[in-house]
């Protein structure tokens, strides 16, 4: 699908864009507006054809259930907030999506998160079997990652002065921090220069067929 | 101005220019250094490689343009991995912008590599609105939640789905994902209530966040970014964008390193110099 | 009614999602599955309301000649353009072959993945200048960001062969422990915070 004009017209919107690394520019503003409308309605036409039709409009016209009309009204209410006096009838939408989606969170933070992650970091120490189950390295990282866990969290909690022995645990809490902000860094750096690749790759192969 | 301050001030341009030439040179001298392979990606080829022929696999494509150079060369490696052991494969994803990616991913692998059958080998959803609400109700009943592929057709039309009804059809569920939603709703909303195997294929900014839950068990794979990709290639013996990007990526990893190390020493001397 | 009727809907759809999880009666889930899919319809609004929103503030900016409003232009018709390709065949506009997916590949995706891929220069310029050993602290960030990139490409296992395994090392470990102690402390700020809003006692979203 990325030939003739159209492989040109990707090539140049590349470069309009990496234009802006010498400084900002016409032709960087104008790749950047066009890339800002077109998601706008990418969005929209996906909005209407894989949300809207199949949820509502589909079920209600097509199928007769007309329960439908409530989610269609209280979607249709969501407009109201253009209008300052009509405003407060957002509520009524915005109070159910927060309903439902808060129950569900408050049981996947619960099921999906707290008791597995708690229940991985004392696991490795049941059975007393450390060193006999793992090899040398994962024991002590089994060790490590019970006293990150551990620290971690005393470190955020602000409730107490991080003074004496409750302090030197929140230190400890800061070091694996800064591994983890480390760590974080150096993918972050792969990432971006992945990116980068990908749009080079495409300039010398795709584009001018420099390299094969 | 000291030597140390003019070049702790260089022209960040010229940065700009050396970080472009550490990933274009490589592209026309390749070192073709060997990838090695890392735990979590092996990991999860073996879970492919013992599933029982014919499983079903399914592949969220939760990812847009901005992820497609480190997950698409993931999801391409995959899908061949799977298509070679002739497993199927169901494909959805809660990103709109991924639907595109998806599409094109199955015609060059499913059906131009391996011919396979489209409605019968591998099925496409698209776009599956409501992200972690959507999976709550996916793995309860699979019909409720894609009622049409992305061509239009009722699932009830699509031959592949007659065996397909909740979470239980699912030998395999990889979530290619660079944000939300994305892997973090699979495993608390879909894998929490179902269980099964789950797996996931990150962006290299996302990847670090996913090591506890391998050490949990609720993943049993993770690919991180164009080296995972790059290691999945290996393993497939299919090598493609994620391999040729190593070069580059070392070259860049090795001049940020030094901007780094040389940032650090003038600030250093400066620091000497005025003391 | 304006205050009392919101707070009775999310009392009673908190508490109806949270039990009905414990619930396996089918009548019970099938409701539950209903007011999911309610609320996809629902969200659905919400994400429309900013393309809504994005087209009004444009064209006030047109109307009034704000700054850049010529760019503005451009951006109402691109969108014009997109929501044109996309329904001008019916849903069949998302196929392969068709305007609305060439525009895709070869618009919206190079100016998307572009754009992202600015920040591999500026992130260089900035661990350039800012990136210093200044404490204890910053070293350890350093020497964690440093041994990561260096055991994330194969330049680094060329060097040395441990370089892997320190790093994968790293990552499950430390990295693994620190990610888990902010991931729970999210998470039980989070329970807080759901049960609260449920309950009624934070009302600052009705604002």
């Amino acid at each position: 699908m990325t030939s003739g004009v159209w492989v040109w017209i990707a090539g140049a919107l590349t470069l309009a864009i990496y234009s802006f690394l010498y400084k900002d520019n016409p032709f960087y503003k104008v790749a950047e507006y066009i890339f800002v409308g077109l998601s706008a309605g990418y969005w929209a036409v996906y909005l209407f054809w894989n949300f809207a039709y199949p949820n509502l409009f589909q079920p209600l016209f097509s199928e007769g259930n007309y329960w439908n009309i409530i989610p269609l009204a209280l979607g249709f209410m969501m407009f109201t907030q253009l209008s300052r006096r009509s405003a407060w009838l957002v509520r009524f939408p915005l109070t159910f999506v927060l309903g439902v989606s808060l129950g569900l969170q408050l049981i996947a933070a619960v099921e999906g998160d707290v008791v597995p992650q708690l229940a991985g970091t004392f696991e490795p120490f049941s059975r007393g079997a450390l060193f006999n189950t793992y090899d040398f390295w994962t024991s002590i990282g089994y060790i490590v990652l019970l006293v990150g866990v551990l620290s971690t969290l005393v470190y955020f909690f602000f409730s107490r002065e991080h003074k004496g022995v409750f302090g030197g645990i929140a230190r400890t809490g800061v070091f694996y921090l800064m591994i983890a902000f480390g760590a974080s860094f150096g993918y972050t750096v792969m990432a971006r220069v992945s990116l980068l690749f990908g749009r080079v790759h495409f300039i010398f192969h795709d584009w001018l067929h420099i390299i094969r | 101005m000291s030597v140390f301050e003019k070049i702790q001030n260089l022209d960040r341009r010229i940065i700009f220019v050396t970080v472009a030439l550490a990933v274009i040179l490589p592209l026309f001298f390749p070192l073709k250094l060997p990838v090695d392979i890392t735990a979590p990606v092996q990991q999860l080829y073996d879970v492919i490689e013992d599933l029982p022929e014919g499983s079903v696999v399914l592949i969220s494509i939760d990812y847009d343009p901005s992820g497609a150079p480190e997950l698409d060369p993931a999801t391409w490696s995959v899908m061949r991995h799977c298509f070679s052991r002739n497993h199927k494969i169901f494909v959805m994803g809660l990103w709109a912008t991924g639907v595109p990616l998806g599409m094109r991913a199955l015609e060059t692998v499913g059906a131009g590599e391996y011919n396979k059958e489209y409605g019968i080998d591998y099925v496409d959803f698209g776009y599956i609105p409501g992200g972690a609400i959507a999976l709550v109700n996916l793995g309860r009943d699979v019909h409720d939640v894609c009622r049409e592929d992305v061509y239009g057709t009722a699932v009830d039309e699509i031959p592949m789905m007659k065996s397909i009804k909740s979470a239980d059809a699912f030998g395999l569920v990889l979530s290619m994902s660079m944000g939300v939603p994305g892997s973090d709703q699979w495993i608390l909303y879909y894998h929490a209530r179902y269980r099964g195997n789950l797996a996931t294929a990150q962006t290299a900014i996302g990847a670090p966040k996913y090591y506890q839950y391998l050490q949990t068990g609720q993943l049993v794979g993770l690919i991180g970014g164009m080296k995972g990709a790059a290691e999945y290639e290996r393993l497939v013996n299919k090598y493609g964008l994620a391999t040729i990007g190593m070069d580059s990526q070392s070259i860049a990893h090795l001049l940020i390193i030094a901007f780094i190390v040389l940032g650090n020493v003038i600030y250093w001397m400066e620091k000497r110099r005025k003391n | 009614m304006r205050l009392r009727i919101p707070l009775a809907i999310i009392f009673v759809m908190g508490i109806f999602t949270i039990v009905s999880h414990f619930i396996p009666a089918q009548p019970v889930a099938d409701l539950n599955q209903t007011f999911r899919n309610w609320y996809i319809g629902i969200i659905s609004f919400f994400i429309f309301l900013g393309t809504v929103n994005l087209a009004r503030s444009n064209s006030e900016k047109i109307k009034t000649r704000a700054r850049d409003w010529k760019y503005s232009i451009i951006l109402i018709i691109s969108l014009a353009v997109m929501l044109v390709a996309g329904f001008y065949k019916g849903r069949t506009s998302m196929e392969e072959g068709n305007p609305f997916m060439y525009l895709y590949f070869n618009v919206q995706y190079p100016l998307e993945s572009t754009m992202y891929s600015l920040l591999a220069f500026f992130i260089t310029s900035a661990a350039f200048r800012a990136f210093r050993a200044r404490n204890r602290e910053a070293v350890l960030l350093l020497v964690a960001a440093v041994l990561v990139m260096l055991g994330r490409v194969p330049i680094g296992a060329a060097m040395w062969d441990g370089f892997p395994d320190v790093t994968e090392w790293i990552m499950s470990f430390p990295n693994a422990a620190a990610k888990r102690g902010i991931r729970l402390g999210i998470d039980l700020g989070l329970i807080s915070m759901a049960l609260r809003m449920i309950l009624g006692i934070e009302r600052s979203y009705m604002q």
